[in-house]
C-alpha cells in the first residue's frame, strides 16, 4: 500500500516537473591543498617510482577490481558504499582557480562570483529548512580564499563554528563559551533589556536574541557536545581534528543539518610529500570509513551525500630533487574525488586515467558535473537559476551548459535519468 | 481628503521650522558625525570636550574638522573602493601593488578636496601602467574587457543608470592592454589609429557626439558627460553622498535613476544638484552642507527625520577593537605572495576586498565583486547577534582589556565606572537611571566590581545605541 503511494507521489512530482529529492544532506571532507590522487584513489602501481613514489603498493577492496593507496587499509575493506572519480579535471593549478571550480562547480570565467554549493543549497532550502541550526555549516572553518556567499551575499555563507572538535571541551564560536554560564548569561540579558530604551528595530532584535538564548542554551547545544559519544565510537573517527569533525559531521546531519563542510588544511604538500602522508592519510582513512560506515549503520548514508577531494590533485611525477625532496606539485588536468550515499551508487569507477595518471583517458568530469549531480540528488534543478543582484536570473551551473567541454552529469552511478528534467 | 490633511501637518511642521525640542542634543550629533564621516567612534576626551564648548557654531566646526581629518578622508576613501571594486584577486584582479597605487590616487583626490568632474576625467582618460599611473586601474579592474562593459559601469556610477542602451560604448573601443615584462604589470593604451566608426554617435539623450580620427575617443564623451549643462551627472554624486550619509536615497537606489522611480524630495535633490554645480563641484562643501542640514540634525525617527542605521561592518569591528583595545591584525593568504597589515589597521583603511576576517564578514562587508551600493548589507542577523553574545573572542577582549583594567584598579566608584565605559562606548555620560540600575545589578547579583564592569561594557556593546548610528 505504501509504494502504491509512494508512487503516485512520485508520478505527480514528475508531472509538476519537481525532481524528488533523494538526498536530505551533504557532508563534504574538503582536503584543502590538494591530495595526491596516486596515493589515494587512483594507484599507479606499475607506473615506475617516478609516479609511486615510496608507495609502491595498493591495497584489493571488497569490490573486484577496484584498487585504492596501500595507505587506506580500512576504505578498502567497504568499496562497496562508495564510488570513485577517477578523471575530475578543471586544469588549473592554482589554489584560488581550483577552489573556485570546486566550490562552486563555475569554470566559466564570466566574472560573476558565483556562490559556493554549500551556498546555493543553503538558499535553496531556506524556506523549507527551518532548524535552530545554521543550514550550512563549516567545520571548523569555511576556506576563506572565496567568497562564500558569492553573489548570494552574507545571509548563505557558512556557519564557521571554530573551535576544536578534538579537544576535552568543543567551543562552538557563539554557542559554548566556557566563561559565561547560563546564570550569568541570564543576568546580563536582564541588565539589557533593562538598559535599552531606545525604540531601535526594537523588537525585530529582541526576537533574533530569542533565537540566540534558544540556540545556545536549548537541545542544539548538546549536538556538538561529543562527551555524548562512547570512547570507542570516538576512537574509530580518530582523535584528530578531521576524524572528531566527522564525528560531528554525522551528529549534525542526524540532527537535520542540509551541509556540512568538513575542512581539512595541509594538503598542499610540495615537500616532504611522503613523510606528512604517512601520518595524514591514516587519520583520513580511519575518519572517513568510520563516517560512511556509521551513516550507513544508522540509516543515514541512503539520505546522506558524502563527498571527499580538494581543490586539484597532485602531479603524478614525484619530485625528487631539492629544494623538494620528494614533494608533489599542483595538478589540477586529473584528479580523484570519492562519492558516496544520498544516491550515489557504491562500488562503482567513473572514467579512466593514463597509465603515468597524467592524462583523461575516458570520461572527463567536471566539476559542474559532480556539482549538479549533488544539486539534482538534493531536489535541485541543475539546469535551474538564481537572481543576481544587476544580472538577473543567471543559470546556477553555467559550465554545464557548455557543450564545448567534454562531460556530463554522473547518471552511470546514480538512479537519476536526464528525462528528469525534459 | 487624507492627502489634504497629511499636506497641511507637513506645511505646519515646515512653518515651525527646525526648533529646538527637533534638534538633536549635542551627543547625539556628535556620535552621529562622527561615525558617519570617519566611521569611527571619538575618544572619550573629544566627547568631553565638545559637551562642554559653549560655542554656538560648535556643530559647524566639528564637521570642517572631520571632513579634513585622516579618518575622514580614509573613510570617504573606502567609499570609492566599494563602488570602484578596489580588490587584489577575482574578479577585479589589481593585484596588490595596483591596488595600493590606485588608493593612493583616490586618498590624494578626496585629501585635495579635486572637484568631482576634474576626479572623473582623472579616471575615465586615464592610461598606462596600473602601477605607475594609478587611475588606469580603472580599466583594469574588469573581468570582460569589452567597450560595452567599460560603458555599462561607467553609466552606472555617474549617470545612475542601470540599462544604457546608446551606442556611446564606441568612444571606448580604442581601449587596448599590453603586458610588460614586470610582474603583474600591464599597460592601458589606446589605439588611436583605429578606423573612425561608421555610425554616428547619438546619446540617449539625443546629444550627437563627433569622434576625430587620430585621437582619444573618449574626450568627447567624457567632455559631454561632465559638463555643467549634464544635470543628471551632479545629482548623481549628489544623492549619492545624501546616500552614503542617511543609507538611503532622495533617489533610491542611488544608482537606479529611471523615469518611474522618482525622487522622493524634488527641491531637496534641486537645491542641493544648484549649490553643488555652482560650487565647482566641490565634494567637500557638498557632504558640509548636508552634514548641517536640518536632516541630519534633527532627531531619530519617528520624532525626526533621521533614520538609525546598522553601523558597517568595518565600523562595527573597528568599533570594538577601540572600546575593548584590543584589534584585529589584518593579513591574506592571496594573492601569494602574503600581505600582512601593521598592528593597529583599521578594517575602514585595508582598502582592499581580498583582505577580510570571518568577524567581517559575518557582518556583511562588501566583497566588491560589482559597483552596486545595495551590495552591502548592514542587515541585523541573528548569528551577528550570536557572536556578541556569546563568543569566546569577544568575552576575551572585555576580559583583557587593559582599560577595563586600568580604570578598576584604582578603586573607583561603580559611578565613575560607568561614566567611563559609556563615554568610551556610546560617547556620552551614564545617566542617573544607568546608574541607578548599574547599583541594582551589582546588589542583586553580588559580583565585585571588575566583573560588573565586565558586564556593562559587554552590554553596551550588544545594545542597539551600539550598533546603530542614531
Amino acid at each position: 500500500m505504501k509504494r502504491v503511494y509512494l508512487t503516485i507521489i512520485l508520478a505527480l512530482g514528475l508531472c509538476l516537473g519537481v525532481n524528488a529529492q533523494r538526498a536530505k544532506s551533504v557532508i563534504l571532507v574538503y582536503l584543502d591543498g590538494g591530495p595526491a590522487q596516486t596515493d589515494t584513489f587512483d594507484p599507479k602501481p606499475e607506473a615506475g617510482r617516478n609516479i609511486y613514489g615510496n608507495y609502491k603498493g595498493v591495497i584489493k577492496t571488497n569490490v573486484e577490481g577496484i584498487e585504492i593507496g596501500e595507505k587506506l587499509p580500512l576504505l578498502a575493506t567497504m568499496a562497496d558504499k562508495y564510488s570513485l572519480i577517477r578523471t575530475m579535471t578543471h586544469g588549473s593549478n592554482a589554489h584560488e582557480t581550483g577552489h573556485y571550480a570546486m566550490i562552486t562547480g563555475d569554470t566559466s570565467g564570466s566574472g560573476v562570483v558565483y556562490p559556493s554549493f554549500g551556498a546555493v543549497i543553503s538558499y535553496m532550502k531556506r524556506d523549507s529548512y527551518n532548524g535552530i541550526l545554521p543550514c550550512y555549516i563549516s567545520l571548523t572553518s569555511a576556506n576563506s580564499r572565496f567568497n562564500e556567499g558569492g553573489f548570494l551575499g552574507n545571509e548563505y555563507k557558512s556557519f564557521d563554528t571554530g573551535g576544536k572538535p578534538e579537544a576535552k571541551e568543543y567551543e562552538v564560536e557563539g554557542v559554548v563559551n566556557k566563561q559565561v554560564n547560563r546564570q550569568r548569561m541570564e543576568q546580563r540579558m536582564s541588565l539589557l533589556n533593562n538598559f535599552e530604551t531606545q525604540p531601535i528595530d526594537k523588537h525585530h532584535i529582541d526576537s533574533l536574541r530569542g533565537v540566540n538564548m534558544e540556540f545556545i542554551w536549548g537541545d542544539s547545544r548538546e549536538i556538538f557536545n561529543l562527551q555524548e559519544e562512547s570512547d570507542s565510537v570516538r576512537q574509530r573517527y580518530g582523535k584528530s581534528r578531521l576524524g572528531q569533525s566527522c564525528l560531528v559531521a554525522r551528529r549534525l546531519v542526524e540532527a537535520g543539518v542540509p551541509f556540512v563542510n568538513v575542512r581539512t588544511t595541509g594538503w598542499d604538500t610540495h615537500k616532504k610529500h611522503f613523510q606528512k602522508m604517512n601520518t595524514m592519510l591514516p587519520e583520513l582513512d580511519k575518519a572517513l570509513s568510520a563516517l560512511i560506515a556509521d551513516l550507513d549503520a544508522r540509516g543515514l548514508l541512503d539520505s546522506t551525500i558524502v563527498l571527499c577531494g580538494g581543490e586539484f590533485g597532485r602531479t603524478p611525477a614525484v619530485l625528487w630533487e631539492a629544494p623538494w625532496n620528494g614533494g608533489r606539485a599542483h595538478f589540477g588536468k586529473v584528479f580523484s574525488y570519492l562519492v558516496a550515499g544520498g544516491g550515489f551508487h557504491g562500488g562503482k569507477v567513473v572514467g579512466k586515467s593514463s597509465e603515468t595518471g597524467e592524462k583523461v583517458l575516458e570520461r572527463p568530469v567536471r566539476p559542474c558535473d559532480l556539482i549538479g549531480t549533488v544539486y539534482q540528488l538534493m531536489g535541485i534543478d541543475p539546469y535551474g537559476t538564481l537572481p543576481h543582484i544587476s544580472e538577473g536570473n543567471l543559470p546556477i551551473l553555467p559550465s554545464l551548459l557548455d557543450n564545448s567541454k567534454e562531460g556530463g552529469l554522473l547518471y552511470e552511478i546514480t538512479d537519476l535519468k536526464t528525462k528528469d528534467y525534459e | 481628503m487624507k492627502r489634504i490633511w497629511v499636506f497641511t501637518l507637513c506645511l505646519a511642521f515646515w512653518a515651525m521650522g527646525a526648533s529646538a525640542s527637533e534638534r538633536c542634543r549635542d551627543e547625539v550629533f556628535f556620535r552621529r558625525a562622527h561615525l558617519t564621516v570617519t566611521g569611527a567612534l571619538p575618544s572619550s576626551q573629544e566627547c568631553i570636550k565638545f559637551l562642554n564648548d559653549n560655542n554656538p557654531n560648535k556643530r559647524s566646526a566639528l564637521v570642517d574638522r572631520l571632513l579634513k581629518s585622516e579618518l575622514g578622508i580614509k573613510y570617504m576613501q573606502m567609499h570609492w573602493g566599494d563602488i570602484l571594486r578596489i580588490k587584489s584577486e577575482f574578479p577585479s584582479n589589481l593585484w596588490p601593488n595596483g591596488v595600493q597605487a590606485y588608493n593612493r590616487w583616490i586618498y590624494e583626490q578626496l585629501l585635495n578636496n579635486v572637484p568631482y568632474d576634474q576626479m572623473v576625467r582623472g579616471l575615465l582618460l586615464s592610461e598606462g601602467s596600473n602601477f605607475r599611473s594609478p587611475a588606469a586601474n580603472f580599466y583594469r579592474g574588469f573581468q570582460k574587457r569589452t567597450p560595452e562593459n567599460f560603458y555599462a559601469n561607467i553609466n552606472l556610477l555617474f549617470l545612475g543608470n542601470r540599462n544604457c542602451e546608446d551606442n556611446g560604448a564606441l568612444c571606448f573601443s580604442q581601449i587596448k592592454f599590453k603586458s610588460t615584462k614586470e610582474w603583474k604589470e600591464e599597460i592601458v593604451y589606446l589605439d588611436i589609429h583605429k578606423e573612425l566608426p561608421q555610425q554616428p554617435i547619438r546619446l540617449e539623450d539625443g546629444t550627437p557626439l563627433r569622434l576625430e580620427a587620430d585621437s582619444d575617443w573618449r574626450e568627447a564623451y567624457v567632455e559631454w558627460l561632465t559638463s555643467r549643462d549634464n544635470r543628471r551627472f551632479a545629482e548623481v554624486m549628489v544623492n549619492r553622498m545624501w546616500y552614503w550619509v542617511f543609507g538611503k536615497g532622495i533617489v533610491h537606489e542611488p544608482d537606479d535613476w529611471r523615469k518611474d522611480n522618482k525622487p522622493s524630495n524634488p527641491q531637496l535633490l534641486n537645491r542641493l544638484t544648484d549649490h553643488f554645480i555652482k560650487s565647482g563641484f566641490n565634494m567637500r562643501a557638498l557632504m558640509k552642507r548636508i552634514l548641517l542640514s536640518e536632516e541630519f540634525n534633527s532627531k531619530m525617527a519617528p520624532e525626526g527625520f533621521y533614520e538609525p542605521q546598522r553601523l558597517p561592518a568595518e565600523v562595527i569591528v573597528d568599533a570594538i577593537a577601540s572600546v575593548t583595545g584590543i584589534w584585529s591584525t589584518y593579513s591574506s593568504r592571496v594573492p601569494e605572495p602574503f600581505t600582512f597589515y601593521p598592528p593597529r589597521t583599521r578594517a575602514t583603511h585595508l582598502g582592499d576586498a581580498t583582505v577580510s576576517s570571518s568577524e567581517l564578514e559575518l557582518f556583511g562587508k562588501v566583497s566588491r565583486d560589482v559597483s552596486l551600493e545595495s551590495q552591502r548589507n548592514n542587515s541585523t542577523t541573528a548569528r551577528q547577534l550570536l557572536y556578541l553574545m556569546n563568543s569566546s573572542v569577544l568575552e576575551n577582549r572585555i576580559r583583557k582589556s587593559h582599560f577595563l583594567n586600568n580604570i578598576c584598579k584604582e578603586n573607583p566608584s561603580l559611578e565613575q565606572v560607568a561614566d567611563a565605559i559609556t563615554l568610551r562606548t556610546l560617547s556620552r555620560r551614564a545617566t542617573p537611571q544607568e546608574k541607578q540600575l548599574y547599583k541594582e545589578y551589582m546588589e542583586q547579583n553580588n559580583l565585585p566590581l571588575k566583573e560588573v564592569a565586565i558586564d556593562i561594557m559587554w552590554m553596551q556593546i550588544n545594545s542597539n545605541e551600539f550598533l546603530y548610528n542614531h
